[in-house]
């Protein structure tokens, strides 16, 4: 009995097996046809949302950046070089500005690109309210289109960051396909796309993949379109199995910044290149102003003064950040950045002497003050963010202050930003490129991003001035004064500017085009419209 | 995570056919169980492991802090070797047991309690059985992991949250077996008997019933806690996990979001062995001990 | 009980059953906290744009409104619009239903494929060697924590071996033959993950049983007879004991449908669980709502299917 059944069960066995091994030999042997290049691109989400001037995750920006053009483009140091607009200046009292564009772009069904579409998209913008752009255009009256290749702008006052602003976080979209203004924002342009990219979206595979054709016409590089044919954008949930995919061929590039082990490994492999690029933004702390303990610049002084900078540089970011000097203007904004401002010191004894001044005592003797328990909220999924905010939590205990970690999902950590519910708040901004705008977006008592609810008039009046300016030397005399003042009241609390890393298999591509900030990165329009298969 | 166990499945229909487990005397269980090497053992890695849970705070210090050592593979200094913070992998370990084994027992407790309280409330008052019987293939049916993600991410995470969570959506389970079981001692004259000499309800319920379960009880604790863990570790590895505390889990998921699944396996074998390690043990225990208390499969 | 009433009762508790989970999931979403609003306009808006969104997506009246209305549209089909895609939840959702039924269902049926014999093999050398290592392999299978399983596969199967794809459902661009043997070939490691968290539970019940039901009296009498003890086995014995697998099959579809988001977001496999999961993170309550529907739904009909089964299969049902 014991042997027919064994027969029985190994010939189940043997069947089973076989089937795996079948598909596996399958896969192996499959012919690869294409004679098309193509590009994959890994990214860890999808794709939310195609409407470029709603969609806010990196995945959307990547792909919607392909098909939207932006009228101006980003350098290493922030500062704004021509692109589709080929000239700009304000009128001379500043309540006007314009703008030239070139005349030889035209939409994936050849209408042409015209002055009419950059007036829609800014009218539906700011009508409809829509994203952070709405935010930056506070100045923002009209436009007018006075020619196809020119637009006037007439703004509420002088406002010296408008143009550069509209140049970099505004894409223009078709005003022929898209609905009237009014409907704009909830218009989800999700298929039969009319894009001016060097790429036009044709498939997509929800959880999977998105796959872009060049278009025909894209005179913004040399050869008039993109060298390759394709660019297909893949989906891993998991950043250790994407790299794996990198490693095996899978993937050509990856379009997110790599966490430092990754990043470390990938150097080591043969074929695959990790390059590095500057953040234009930077990672803070900020201090809730409505708390009691907090609307003190004494308390908030002691806890500038508990944190490790220099671990959190080069343990939690190993070694990849570089300090602002506790500015919130970072050294890569060259131009702007004041030299004369330092880093606040990691000194526990400094902090503790602050305390007391302000009239902390540690009644029960368990080494931390009383009365002085402190959250800090901060985004769980966010690596970086997630192991400096346990650095600083041990570091603030050297003082004597206790912190309670509170790390959440994105959109509950974002809400409990929004509703001011918090002590700490750590986050990073992804590009602050444009002082005299992102000082009034987050330090006015209004303002876009104002978290902390900081509210100084002093502040206010250099931000006003700066915004008023309409030379670079006038705006930059009120915009280091007002960094200044952020960094004495302890207002905002820079750690550091990061480094990041980016990787893609160099066996078998060259000529990508790195630009500065992880929106653009290596996979902006210029980098894929030039790289080429190596022969 | 998974939803098994030998006893898990067994039918209502199948119940009444069984030998009720209070005829058995427990110490020819406890014979039988001895004499079943697997179970033995397992057993014995079990206690090993509440051990450590329980001594923690004398096997390693808490770990928190910083150090240079970031991503040594094990050495003598760090036998388990260090994370992306230059902690200490083994003190993770050890604290993560206590966590993970806090969070398993007190969610399959409380499970339990729901569970067995419905339970023989349905065996015993017949004109609540339709309903309660109803609740819980209702619940069964439900896809239980994405509504964890769901409460988890929504109220915010911490350990009672786990608990909580991981409970509210295991009780079904063991409400369906306790049924079938205390259904079966219902049937029998004693119970009967007991009602017809004026017993009151909770009387009957507490003195006949329960302890005709209570074998099931000890096996569904077991059982039900190991499912707990693997869930936490699951929640925990969505990102969903107590940032303050350490749980096996939470080890995964540090090393998952920092990049270091592949790259340092110190960090991902050693909180992967130990979740394998306990509810393994779990499982061929309480196999051990059904096995044990059922004559048709006892060693003798 | 005759079989069209079993059904009939079956049917009724499986409409119950998804109203319940429409239910649940409706008020569990919107009353937890967490301001789906935030989700459409940015953390930067003022309270004129929300209160504006708010009505857009019908949130501010009444919750009892909301529900009924909800009730309403769903028995039309409508699972409403995504507050993030600007896109109705069934389209949204249909393009990921396909490969959340394809994984769930090729591991089940994989699973008993491979559970009913094995299962046999240890119940017939019950307390040998063969069933211990049968026994203690399923109970290892069950225990391993997914995505660490799935992270050593994908490296030693798909990187270093390179015999299978690393993440996805399918190679792009395939189109006959090809595209399915692309789908069969990004099948295996997912499949294989849910098999072996799957398999020991139906060994174990199924050993069990079947070592109950190879003691009773009916199996006695047929050796008695001269028939074969594989006969015996397979024919007689294996009967019976199949009846408590096919309701832990009903059990374990609602775990294994919902219970697939780890294998996804390893293996980046494009389902229905992974869905979920990212419709949490970004509070797109419609597609979270929408997505815990489907499941249901596919629990409810999976379980009619199985109750059909154990009807058509036991004796005391068929004959009523």
């Amino acid at each position: 009995m014991i042997r027919t059944f064994r027969n029985a069960f190994t010939r189940r066995a043997v069947l089973l097996g076989g089937v795996v091994v079948a598909m596996g030999v399958a896969g192996l042997t499959q012919v690869n046809a294409q004679d098309t290049t193509r590009l994959v691109i890994g990214t860890t989400a999808d794709v939310v949302n195609f409407n470029p001037l709603v969609g806010n995750s990196r995945s959307d920006v990547w792909v919607t950046n392909l098909m939207y053009p932006r009228l101006m483009q980003m350098t290493a140091a922030g500062s704004k070089d021509p692109y589709v607009a080929t000239d700009w200046g304000y009128s001379e009292d500043g309540k006007s500005a314009w703008l030239e564009i070139r005349n030889d772009l035209t939409w994936s069904d050849d209408t042409p690109f015209t002055a009419d579409d950059i007036v829609f998209t800014i009218t539906a913008i700011v009508t409809e309210k829509i994203g952070v752009t709405a935010g930056l255009v506070p100045a923002f009256v009209s436009a007018k289109a006075v020619s196809p290749t020119r637009v006037e702008f007439e703004l509420s006052r002088p406002d010296s960051a408008f143009l550069s602003n509209i140049g970099f976080w505004m894409p223009i979209v078709p005003k022929h396909a898209f609905p009237e203004i009014g409907s704009v924002a909830s218009f989800a342009n999700d298929s039969n796309w009319v894009s001016a990219g060097p790429f036009q979206l044709t498939t997509v595979e929800v959880g999977q993949r998105y796959v872009l054709e060049a278009s025909d016409n894209y005179p913004l590089v040399e050869a008039g379109r993109a060298t390759i044919d394709e660019v297909e954008f893949r989906v891993f949930p998991d950043v250790n199995a994407q790299a794996l995919a990198l490693r095996a061929g899978d993937l050509d590039v990856i379009a997110n910044a790599l966490p430092a082990p990754i990043a470390r490994t990938l150097q080591g492999q043969p074929g695959i290149t990790v390059e590095k690029a500057p953040s234009l933004g930077w990672s803070h702390v900020l201090y809730n102003m409505k708390r009691e303990q907090l609307a003190n610049v004494l308390v908030r002084r002691a806890l500038a003064h508990s944190v490790d900078y220099a671990a959190i540089r080069a343990i939690a970011m190993q070694g990849l950040a570089e300090t602002t000097n506790s500015s919130v203007i970072s050294p890569v904004l060259s131009y702007w950045a004041d030299p004369t401002i330092t880093e606040y010191t990691f000194d526990p004894a400094k902090a503790k002497e602050l305390l007391t001044e302000a009239g902390y005592v540690d009644a029960n003797g368990d080494g931390f003050f009383d009365d002085l328990d402190l959250s800090l909220l901060y985004e769980q999924s966010a690596a970086d963010v997630a192991n400096w905010a346990q650095i600083m939590k041990d570091s603030a205990a050297q003082s004597g202050i206790k912190i309670s970690l509170v790390g959440l999902e994105r959109n509950t950590y974002l809400a409990r930003g929004r509703e001011k519910d918090f002590d700490i708040y750590a986050g990073n901004w992804a590009v602050m490129e444009e002082p005299a705008a992102y000082l009034g977006l987050a330090y006015r008592t209004d303002g876009f991003i104002n978290y902390a609810s900081i509210s100084d008039p002093q502040l206010e009046a250099y931000i006003d001035e700066a915004q008023a300016a309409t030379t670079p030397e006038a705006v930059k005399v009120p915009v280091q004064a007002a960094a200044k003042l952020i960094h004495d009241q302890v207002y905002d609390n820079v750690l550091y500017y990061q480094t990041f890393q980016f990787a893609f298999n160099s066996d078998r591509w060259e000529g990508l085009v790195m630009q500065p900030s992880d929106l653009l990165s290596l996979v902006n329009p210029l980098s894929l419209a030039s790289v080429k298969p190596k022969d | 995570m998974t939803n098994n166990t030998p006893e898990a499945v067994q039918p209502s229909a199948a119940a009444g056919q069984l030998a009720p487990a209070d005829l058995t005397p427990a110490r020819r269980t406890w014979r039988a169980f001895r004499a079943n090497g697997l179970g033995m053992g397992s057993a014995i890695v079990i206690l090993i492991m509440i051990a450590i849970a329980i001594a923690a705070p004398l096997l390693a210090q808490f770990p928190s802090g910083y150090g240079i050592d970031i991503l040594m593979p094990p050495s003598p200094q760090h036998p388990f070797g260090t994370d992306d913070l230059g902690r200490d992998v083994l003190a993770q370990v050890i604290w993560g047991t206590r966590i993970s084994m806090i969070i398993g027992f007190a969610a399959s407790v409380l499970a339990i309690i729901i569970g067995v309280a419905l339970g023989v409330l349905a065996a015993y008052a017949r004109r609540l059985d339709g309903a309660i019987s109803m609740l819980v293939d209702v619940c069964l049916a439900l896809p239980v992991l994405p509504l964890m993600i769901l409460v988890a991410a929504l109220v915010g995470p911490s350990v009672t949250t786990l608990v909580l969570v991981i409970a509210l959506f295991s009780w079904p389970e063991v409400t369906r077996i306790v049924r079938s079981q205390a259904l079966s001692v219902t049937r029998l004259p004693y119970v009967d008997a007991a009602r017809t000499i004026g017993g009151s309800h909770i009387w009957i319920m507490t003195r006949h019933l329960l302890p005709a379960v209570a074998p099931i009880i000890v096996v569904s604790v077991v059982l039900t806690a190991s499912r707990a863990v693997l869930s936490e570790a699951g929640l925990s590895f969505l990102g969903l996990g107590d940032p303050e505390s350490w749980s096996w889990g939470k080890i995964l998921f540090n090393a998952q979001r920092s990049g270091a699944l592949t790259v340092a396996w110190w960090c991902t074998l050693f909180p992967s062995l130990a979740i394998l390690l306990l509810v393994v043990s779990s499982t061929l225990v309480s196999i051990a001990y059904n096995d044990a208390r059922n004559p048709k499969t006892r060693e003798n | 009980m005759h079989l069209t009433g079993y059904l009939l009762q079956r049917l009724l508790r499986g409409v119950v059953t998804f109203w319940f989970a429409v239910t649940v999931t409706f008020f569990l979403v919107r009353l937890l906290p967490g301001d789906p609003v935030l989700a459409v306009a940015g953390p930067g808006m003022t309270e004129e744009i929300r209160l504006q969104q708010l009505q857009l997506f019908g949130l501010d009246r009444p919750l009892a409104v909301q529900y009924f209305s909800y009730l309403r549209e769903l028995v039309q089909g409508n699972l409403g619009i995504s507050f993030l895609r600007s896109k109705p939840v069934t389209t949204v959702l249909m393009e990921r239903m396909p490969w959340t039924l394809l994984l769930t269902s090729t591991a089940l049926v994989l699973t008993v494929l491979l559970g009913i014999p094995l299962g046999v093999l240890a119940a017939t050398r019950a307390r040998g060697w063969t069933d211990k290592i049968v026994q203690v392999s399923g109970v290892i299978g069950q225990s391993l924590f997914v995505p660490s399983i799935g992270i050593l596969l994908l490296y030693t199967l798909g990187l270093m071996a390179g015999i299978f794809p690393i993440g996805g459902a399918v190679k792009s661009g395939l189109t006959g033959v090809q595209y399915y043997l692309s789908v069969a070939h990004h099948l295996v490691l997912p499949c294989l993950t849910l098999v072996m968290a799957q398999l020991a539970s139906y060994v174990l019940t199924l050993r069990s049983t079947l070592i109950e039901a190879l003691g009773e009296e009916y199996c006695d009498l047929a050796r008695a007879k001269g028939t074969p003890e594989r006969k015996v086995i397979w024919k007689h014995a294996l009967r019976n004991a199949l009846l408590p697998t096919t309701t832990l099959i009903g059990l374990q579809i609602g775990f294994l449908v919902g219970g697939a988001v780890l294998t996804e977001t390893i293996y980046a496999y494009p389902g229905v669980g992974r869905a979920i999961f990212e419709a949490v993170g970004q509070l797109d309550f419609p597609v979270l709502q929408g997505a815990f529907v489907l499941l249901a739904a596919t629990v409810v009909v999976a379980n009619l299917v199985t109750d059909l089964a154990y009807g058509l299969l036991d004796p005391r049902v068929r004959a009523g």
